[in-house]
Parts: structure tokens; sequence; C-alpha cells
């Protein structure tokens, strides 16, 4: 591959490629200059490689430039390809690739915003991540900033929505959202109860966690602190760093911590799944499925108490293994609770598959086809649900997914419902794999020691399949005990940007359970502004109007 | 179709089991393994300040006072209950108790501080297990440390010897706030 991809890249680009190499049996990193980066990954898309995120960098003590990192996975070769490139700090402007690449938008919004790298030909240049308040010129990402720093707020500043399209007025869901129970805000541009478009502005809980871990704490910290990036799949983003420097540092861990790596992982795969089912079936008004599948869910949070020492936020992975071994009677222990889930889990399934009413809420909504799902990259089991035919466990084997046998669900009717089949179907799975992983874990060490220093300037790029898609970590290592660069690419990232096209023409009642059903991390809720464009007077919505309104529709339908 | 779904969905209330605990009237069943509050065991304790390299979220200090005095600060109000000072712990001082019932309203209910008379041998990396384990474990803070205990705010600041002009300066700590 790598001989095959640089033939084609010299036949474009000539003297612009600067080298292609293969740091490991996964990764190829292709330099080229900045003329050609824009055709660099033409080309690499063309050989069938899947966008991933892009990764910007702060090169300036070294040779006095910015770069920037576009990544890319060959799904049928588990291959990765990452294409870099650098620009001088004093002229800090590259060529965007979002025309050609849509979902790489957001990337190259982040970069600009945190590094001060400008992309030529960006559609929509606007402020993603930081303050709209932050003042110019301040690149919190840059290393001569600290990571403490407050800088004086500005008043007056307000991010400025896109311009309403003619004929619709706006309904600002947010900054705290009704359903996804996260400050964000989407402005909504409704005709009547039609949604014909939306914007979004969120990142408001931009904590700066990147920034952290590269000045603050140590490579031993780091897999606690990325625990917490989210709250329901944190040994994921766990396992992502740990395996990004594993790689880096060339460590090989012991395959029995591999092996209960992958157990936690399913784990937690059970309890996401049911916890999205629980608040899907909420979001259409069908308590009886959440009060239920809530209930199953609880039983996983008490194994994890007695298996980890906590509920959620396991704390289980390090970089070079994992801290608690699987004792025999905590696996008997799995196996009973495991069982009982799945014979319950199926009552709910059974009873809700056949269900009119949800049937009504789901099928049809929230549609965009196969083909848009390819252009904007979905992942996960949105993606599974519109056709898309990806797993980062399975195309991308990490941990001891090589040894394990697991069907990946595939639907095809592109909606809501497919996406709750999926969910439901993978958590089925994902016992199957907790079974397989008990009867074959191997004994031995569950952790290694590492004699050498982690060199320093070495890339790594792992991906692992959360349960709402896959994450992707991108590690450069660092002196002092520390990654130089770390930019975690969580799956909601991906996805929410092709929200927009799957609200599009759908109702606005149906507006929480399409934003819901690309399961983006829940927390709480607040309130809804309606604000009348015509006279300028605004009104609240409350949640519970909000649900009002939601169930209103519910029994609409039903008729 | 939907009556039979109606009905199925009967039968599956019927039986459903309750997962609420009758908290706080019954105390609900603790596992063992439960990461609740750390305990510091202040004579098993070395004041080798392995526990403070390794916090995730940096809630034990260590500050020498003078060349004898070292004094470990716990600030439970930080804590994230990963348990990482038990494990690192060369002594087995630290253990994660079974206690989770630790709302307060005062700070200082949740805070442990330690003062220990240290020997005067400091320099040497103390007997913290540095030789045996991980390069990626190795604490890279060795020798005397000046944590502010007032700001609750780690200064990344050693010395191979103690240094009355470092306390000084770790004593007017400030947080920046301008570029």
């Amino acid at each position: 591959m790598r001989k095959e991809l640089e033939a084609k890249l010299i036949a474009r680009l000539r003297d612009d490629v600067v080298c292609v190499e293969k740091t490991d049996e996964r990764t190829i990193f292709v330099d080229v200059k900045r003329a050609g980066f824009r055709e660099a990954t033409q080309i690499i898309c063309g050989v069938g490689a899947r966008y991933l995120c892009s990764v910007g960098y702060d090169n300036i003590d070294r040779d006095g430039t910015l770069a920037m990192v576009h990544t890319f996975a060959l799904d049928d070769r588990n291959q990765f390809v990452c294409c870099r490139t650098a620009a001088p700090v004093d002229d800090p402007v590259i060529e965007s690739i979002t025309p050609d690449l849509p979902s790489a938008g957001w990337s190259e919004r982040e970069v600009t915003d945190l590094l001060g790298l400008r992309f030529a030909g960006h559609p929509k240049p606007k402020k993603l991540v930081l303050a709209d308040d932050w003042p110019e010129g301040i690149y919190p990402l840059r290393k001569d900033v600290p990571h403490d720093l407050v800088p004086q707020g500005a008043e007056d500043v307000a991010y400025q929505l896109d311009e309403a399209p003619p004929g619709t007025k706006i309904v600002p869901v947010g900054p705290f959202h009704p359903s996804l129970h996260e400050p964000e805000h989407f402005a909504v541009y409704v005709d009547g109860e039609t949604i014909k478009g939306c914007d979004y502005r969120g990142f408001m809980t931009h904590r700066g966690i990147e920034k952290l871990c590269q000045t603050q704490v140590s490579y031993n910290e780091v897999p606690f602190i990325a625990e917490r990036i989210c709250g329901i799949c944190g040994s994921v983003h766990a396992t992502a760093f740990s395996q990004a420097v594993e790689s880096a540092a060339g460590l090989v861990i012991p395959r029995r911590a591999e092996f209960i790596r992958t157990l936690m992982l399913e784990i937690e795969r059970i309890h996401s799944n049911l916890l999205w089912l629980g608040v899907a079936g909420h979001l259409i008004g069908f308590d009886t499925v959440f009060m239920q599948a809530w209930r199953v869910r609880e039983q996983i949070m008490w194994l994890c108490e007695r298996l980890t020492g906590n509920r959620k936020t396991y704390g289980m992975i390090l970089v070079g293994g994992v801290r608690r071994d699987i004792t025999p009677e905590i696996a008997q222990d799995i196996l009973t609770v495991v069982k009982k889930i799945e014979e319950e889990l199926m009552v709910i399934y059974r009873a809700v598959e056949k269900d009119t009413s949800i049937h009504k809420r789901t099928k049809g909504v929230g549609t965009i086809t196969r083909q848009q799902a390819i252009d904007w990259n979905l992942i996960g089991p949105v993606a599974r649900a519109r056709g898309v035919d990806i797993d980062a466990r399975r195309d991308h084997p990490y941990a001891a997914y090589d040894e394990v046998k697991f069907e990946v669900p595939v639907l095809d009717s592109c909606d809501v419902w497919a996406t709750l089949v999926v969910r439901v179907v993978e958590t089925f799975e994902a016992i199957k794999i907790i079974r397989q992983c008990l009867d074959k874990m191997p004994g031995g060490e569950i952790f290694v020691e590492m004699k050498d220093k982690i060199p320093a300037q070495r890339h790594a790029i792992t991906v692992v399949e959360a349960p709402r898609g896959e994450s992707v970590h991108y590690v450069i290592t660092g002196e002092e005990n520390r990654p130089e660069r770390w930019r975690v690419r969580a799956p909601t990232f991906t996805n929410l940007q092709a929200v927009p096209l799957m609200l599009l023409d759908e109702q606005f009642a149906d507006f929480p359970i399409v934003m819901g059903s690309i399961d983006p991390c829940f927390s709480c809720t607040d309130r809804v502004a309606v604000v009348d464009l015509q006279t300028g007077n605004a009104s609240s919505v409350s949640k519970a109007e909000l649900d009002a309104m939601s169930r209103k529709h519910q029994e609409r339908v039903k008729k | 179709m939907w009556l039979t779904s109606k009905i199925k969905q009967i039968l599956m209330v019927m039986k459903p089991g309750v997962v609420t605990l009758n908290y706080p009237a019954e105390r609900p069943p603790v596992p063992k393994n439960l990461r609740g509050q750390p305990v510091w065991d202040h004579q098993k304790c070395i004041g080798c300040g392995g526990c403070s390299d390794h916090c995730p979220s940096r809630c034990i200090l260590t500050r020498d006072v003078c060349q004898e005095l070292r004094v470990m600060l716990y600030d439970g109000s930080r804590c994230t209950y990963c348990g990482r000072c038990a494990d690192v712990c060369p002594e087995g001082a630290i253990t994660m108790s079974n206690s989770f019932e630790i709302a307060c309203d005062n700070k200082e209910d949740i805070t442990t501080r330690l003062e220990l008379f240290m020997m005067t041998c400091q320099r040497c990396g103390r007997c913290y297990e540095m030789e045996k384990t991980n390069a990626i474990d190795r604490i890279n803070l060795k020798g005397f440390r000046y944590d502010n205990l007032e700001q609750r705010a780690m200064v990344r600041k050693t010395t191979e010897t103690f240094s009355p002009d470092m306390l000084k300066e770790s004593d007017n700590y400030q947080r920046p706030s301008e570029k």
C-alpha cells in the first residue's frame, strides 16, 4: 500500500512530496509541501480512504512552523494514512479540504481557533471552540500560552448565527439543551413546524483537557483525565490514549491485559446501549422503555462497582496494562449478570419491536441516504443504520478483538428506528464478546513495566470503537514524560456535523429524537426560548412544555 | 399488532423487580472493592510524595516547610477517587476505605493534613519504588517541593537541597491571568 500510494502521489505532485513512510504495520505517514496538501488528500481519498479527523500542532520552537495532519483510514486493509504538512508561523495559511470533505469543517475551524492556522477556501470560517469574547491573537494550544491563562472577558460579543432562509423563523434550542443534557446551542430555522435548517454553536464546556495534559500531567495520569472526557464511554478514551502511547513507544502489553480491556469496553457498551435505549424511549414519550431499560442497566452499574470499585469511570486502564485483575469469582459474577441482562433485554425488545407508537415516531425520521452518510463520514450505529458497513473493532482490531467473533449489524432503512435496532443487536453481540473473552482469557501478568523513556516526537494514531461510534486519538510524544500533542476526536464530533442534514424537512417535535439518535453526550436540561422574528417577542418554553409538545405530537400520529 | 405489543409490555412491567434502594433508611450494600474516601495512616507514611506525583487531579500537595518538616495535604474536595495514590504507595499507608457519605459543608472536614518529621536524607529519591518500576511511572519531581497549600496549587518546582528562596517565592504564588 505504501508503494502504491507513493507512486500515485509522486506522479501527480512530483517535488511536493517530501516522504512517504510506514512507521508500523498500520500507519503510513505522508509528508507533503504546503502547495500540494489538498491534492494529496484528494489522492488519498481516491484510493478509498475514509477521512477521520485533522490535528494541528505547534512546531514553532523547532522550525518556526505550525503543522497540520489530516488522518484517514483504509478500512478494508486495516491501515491509517496521515498526511502532514506545515506552514510558517508568519504566513499560516493552508488550503482547506472542507470543500472536498465536508466533515473536515469542524476540525479545521478548531485548528484555526486553537492554533491560529487559517484555511483558504473554508466555506464557514467562524469560531467553533473558543468563547466569543476570547481575545484575538491568543491561540491557546500554542506553547507560549500558559495552561491556566484567564484573559479579560469582553462585553457585547455574541455569536452571529447563519442567515435564516427566507420565510422561516428561528427557534433557538439551548444553550442548555432539553434533550441532549449538554450546553450547546442550536438555532433551528422552522417554517411552520417543519425544520428548514439549523446552525450550531457549542463547545461551551470546552475545558482545555488537551492543553492540560500537554503541559501539566504525565503519561501516567492522562488515562484518568481521558476517562473523564465522557461519562459514558470513559474506558474507550482511556484505552485509546493508552494504545496510542504504547504504539508510539513500541510497548507490547500482556495479552491478559488486552482481554481485560476488551471486557471493560464491552461492559461499557452494554451500559451505554441500555442507557441510550432508555433515553430514546423517554424522548419520544415512551417512558415504559425508559424505566425498564434503566432498571436493567442498574445491574451492570452494580457489577462494575464490584469489579472496579466504581459505578462509572472505572479507572481500570493505564498505559502499559490494566489495574485490576479478573478473579474467577468476578468472572462468574460477570457471567451471571450478563445472562440476566440478556434475558431481560430480550423481554424489552420483544415488547417494543412491533409497537406501532414507537414505529410512528422513529420510522422514516431523521432519514439521510447511504451516500450522504458516507459523504459526511458518519460513524458508529448512526452509520450502520444507514447501510455503511464500518466497525473499528472489526476493521482495525485492537486489544483482543482479533480473537473474538462477533457480527456487525448493518441495516439500510436509514432512520432512527434502524439506529435503535442496531444498538439493541449490538448489546447482544457485546454479551457474546464478554463470554468469549472470559473463555479465552489467558493467564499471566496484567501490567507491563517499561524500562526506557518514551522517545519524543513519535506520532501515533489509534481508533477505538465507542458505543456511539469510533473515537480517534492522535498522540505526539514529547519531552518531560508527557505528550506534546494529544488530539481526541470523540464520535459526536463527526456525527453532530451531519445533524442539520438529518433534521432537514423533519417536524420540530421530532428534533429531540433525531438529535438523540446520534447519542450526543447526554447531560442536563433547561429551557428553550421561542423568538418570533416578526414581532421580536421572546417567550420561553420550559422542558415540561417541550415534552408536552413532543407528546402531543405523539398523540397526533397515533390517530 | 399494537395490542400484542401492549400486552407484552404489561407483562414486562408486571414483574419488574425494583432496583431503587431504600436509601438512606437502609444502608446500601457496599462492595469490598469500592474506591471510597482514601485514608492516610500517618504512622506508615514516609513522605515520599509518590501519591502527589501520581494524583491525576493534583489534590495531594507536598510542601517542605524546612529541611526536616514536610507537610502533605490531601484536599478531598477535588479528589476523583481513582485510587491511584493507594496503588503507588510503597508502604501501604493509603487505603481506599468504603466510606462514601462524605458530603459536608466544610471543606476542612474532608481534608487530611500530615505533618511529617523527615530525616535528613531527602535527596536520594527516598524510599519510593523508583528502581523497579515503569519509566512512565517514574516520578519527575524529586527532592524538596514547595506546593502552595493556601491556594491549593501545585507549584511544579523542586530543588535538590532545601531552598528558603523557593519557599518564599511559592508563598506568593499567583495564578497567571493575562498574557
